[in-house]
């Protein structure tokens, strides 16, 4: 068993999990999508590209290339979030906006788990 | 991938970057769960927003003060976790970065991916020279001069630093690394197509013999020019196709057998070379007893000359035994040469040449004082190793000085710099005493002492008149370039010496018509010099010395004609 891994893979697949709890329920309803969930996938996720930074695979450019997607998605989700809460107030078509933005986050964690998992399986260790 | 800077310094950024996001994430957390009051005193939770906007200006301790409202003593209790928390992982992840751009492996790969940018930028013909010695030093000097792009590669840094002194050295780009690796040489260029040729010049010979198969492996088309004294390795380079070999001692033999046959060609020889002069009868040879010290490498080929010319010699050797025929000759006496008594014993009283060719300069410049002594009248070879003691072997003022390290300078510089001339050089080595007497004496009678020399190739851009009036099918001579522009029925002074076409090379080129990229090759004077230049790039002077006529200018022809 390789450490490094176990701490990698938990992170990737957290950050996905996360982003999926934060992402499922209504678009509009602002009481189904948290703060708190939405700030802790944003942390997973940054911790998660640091993981893969200077990895000169291959694959694991590809990683990164999907991580930082991820990590732009809800960077502009928290932004927009912020600056409609500090100037016209929460609207359920902005919520709309924030939870689409994490939306697509998600399918870019997704892809970096599968290409992750892909990358295990491959490996004859 | 080939830029490592950037993925040495994102791997040790790694670690920082994430105790940065977990003490921040934790602190910002904190801030947001614990409950606060507010100016009307209700309770209030700070937004992410807001925490995100404290922990910023407090982990860089900028210190904007409590925001939106004055903490509670629980906020501040956690305030207090937060500031030792984030700012020890600030200043951690800064002082990572700072040691990473000091960091010595970063440099040098900085430096690297900047030598390959500069190498890469290089659009015209370049030469790469591996090692940094005495004889490539001189070389990237002659070549530089001559302008041409180098390329130069040292495994010590001091050297390059060196290097780096010399106010030739801006045009230059250098690299630290090992040369006899693929990956250096593949950095310094050697697949690129304007790459044409690689310098190694090694004491080591394995190592230039190396460098010859590496090279013909990445590059076939780049010509490698290295020095070899061992024959094995001279046929394994000459095997490799690509080499040019350089023996100095070869080369030395063959000119002291010319010397000995024909000593005029050396005269041009070292005129060419810019040496000497025209009247430098330095390589004049007497007749009479040869006494050779030193029987090695330079000794073995100097007797196989003496023996073709069948002079008297012989030979002083203190640790090989000469073979029996040679000593029932009389020609070898084993014996330390640096000691009067065995000169004397030699025949040095009587002799006319006196061949100092030991290994070792002090013993060579002993010799030649001792002998001196002796004989003051007598002729002195002596050889030297290395160019640290030139000055002395100045000052002793022996008669010709065989320096290994000059030879291999003059050779590698001029047949990358000045092929034209090299081919020259190479073809009058065949000629014969007569032939080069004559032509120095020419030279002499016309041109004085010590004519220049003049390059020419039939290209648009060197001389345009003579390409415009080739390519409209018009004839051009050699005869036409010689011809004064002053008085068209005269002659200036210069000389054509040599044309080369192709591979068709003709010495001394008397009426030839031109063609189109011929290369000639001139001895003149400043005047003649202007003269040939003028004629061969503007059109009315052409026409001029074609016709006798002053060319018309077309539109004051429609005018007044």
């Amino acid at each position: 068993m390789n450490l490094q891994k176990v701490i990698s893979g938990f992170f990737f697949i957290l950050a996905m999990t996360l982003n999926f709890g934060f992402f499922y329920g209504d678009m509009s309803n602002l009481e189904l999508h948290s703060t708190y969930e939405l700030f802790a996938a944003l942390v997973i996720s940054l911790i998660a590209t640091a993981l893969k930074i200077g990895d000169k695979t291959q694959i694991g450019s590809v990683l990164l290339a999907s991580s930082l997607v991820a990590d732009m998605q809800l960077i502009a989700a928290v932004v927009v979030w912020t600056v409609i809460e500090y100037t016209s107030g929460m609207t359920p078509a902005h919520m709309a906006t924030v939870v689409s933005l994490s939306g697509g986050a998600f399918l870019a964690n997704m892809t970096s788990v599968i290409l992750y998992i892909g990358e295990t399986l491959k490996s004859k260790r | 991938m080939k830029n490592n800077a950037l993925w040495i310094i994102l791997q040790r950024l790694r670690i920082p970057l994430i105790v940065i996001i977990v003490t921040y994430s934790i602190s910002i957390l904190g801030m947001v769960l614990i409950p606060g009051l507010d100016d009307k005193g209700n309770i209030y939770h700070l937004t992410f927003f807001d925490a995100f906007y404290f922990i910023s200006y407090t982990a860089s301790t900028i210190g904007f003060g409590e925001t939106p409202y004055a903490f509670t003593y629980e906020q501040r209790l956690w305030v207090l976790v937060c500031i030792y928390l984030t700012v020890i992982g600030w200043f951690y992840a800064i002082g990572a970065l700072v040691s990473i751009i000091s960091d010595k492996t970063l440099k040098q790969e900085l430096t690297k991916s900047r030598f390959r940018r500069r190498v890469n930028r290089l659009k015209s013909d370049f030469i790469i020279v591996l090692g940094y010695n005495h004889v490539n030093s001189q070389a990237i000097k002659k070549l530089v001069a001559a302008g041409l792009n180098v390329v130069l590669v040292d495994k010590s840094e001091d050297k390059i630093n060196g290097f780096l002194l010399e106010d030739y050295s801006k045009s230059v780009p250098v690299l630290v690394g090992d040369a006899l690796l693929t990956e250096t040489l593949e950095s310094a260029g050697i697949h690129k197509s304007n790459c044409k040729a690689v310098v190694a010049h090694f004491f080591k010979e394995d190592k230039n013999l190396r460098i010859a198969i590496l090279t013909k492996f990445l590059n076939s088309n780049v010509k490698v020019i290295t020095k070899a004294t061992m024959n094995e390795t001279m046929t394994s380079l000459l095997d490799t196709d690509i080499a040019k070999v350089e023996n100095p001692f070869e080369i030395f033999a063959k000119r002291f057998d010319i010397a000995l046959s024909s000593p005029h060609i050396l005269v041009l020889e070292n005129w060419i070379y810019k040496n000497a002069d025209l009247t430098d009868e330095a390589v004049f040879l007497p007749k009479g007893r040869y006494i050779i010290c030193g029987y090695g490498r330079l000794g073995k080929l100097l007797k196989e000359k003496l023996d073709k010319h069948d002079l008297d010699y012989v030979i002083i050797e203190e640790r090989l035994r000469g073979d029996s025929k040679m000593l029932s000759e009389g020609r070898y006496i084993r014996a330390n040469a640096d000691d009067k008594e065995v000169l004397k014993e030699s025949g040095i009283e009587s002799a006319s040449v006196l061949v100092a060719g030991t290994q070792n300069d002090i013993d060579n410049i002993s010799i030649l004082l001792t002998a001196r002594k002796i004989n003051p009248d007598i002729y002195v070879i002596a050889r030297e190793n290395t160019m640290k003691e030139v000055s002395i072997f100045e000052a002793t003022k022996a008669n010709w000085l065989f320096m290994i390290e000059q030879i291999l300078i003059n050779k590698t510089s001029l047949q990358l710099s000045q092929p034209l001339k090299h081919c020259f050089l190479k073809r009058i080595l065949y000629k014969d005493e007569q032939w080069a007497s004559s032509l120095v004496n020419l030279l002499k009678v016309q041109l004085g002492d010590n004519p220049r020399l003049l390059n020419m190739t039939i290209t648009e851009k060197r001389a345009f008149a003579i390409y415009t009036a080739i390519e409209n099918g018009e004839t051009v001579t050699i005869d036409m370039l010689l011809k004064s522009l002053e008085d068209w029925t005269k002659y200036h002074k210069a000389l054509p010496l040599f044309l080369k076409r192709g591979d068709e090379e003709i010495l001394l080129p008397s009426n030839e018509a031109l063609q189109l990229g011929d290369q000639l090759l001139f001895a003149c004077d400043e005047e003649s010099r202007e003269e040939i230049e003028l004629i061969a790039s503007n059109i009315y002077d052409l026409h001029y010395v074609s016709t006798g006529e002053e060319k018309k200018n077309w539109l004051l022809e429609k005018i007044f004609g």
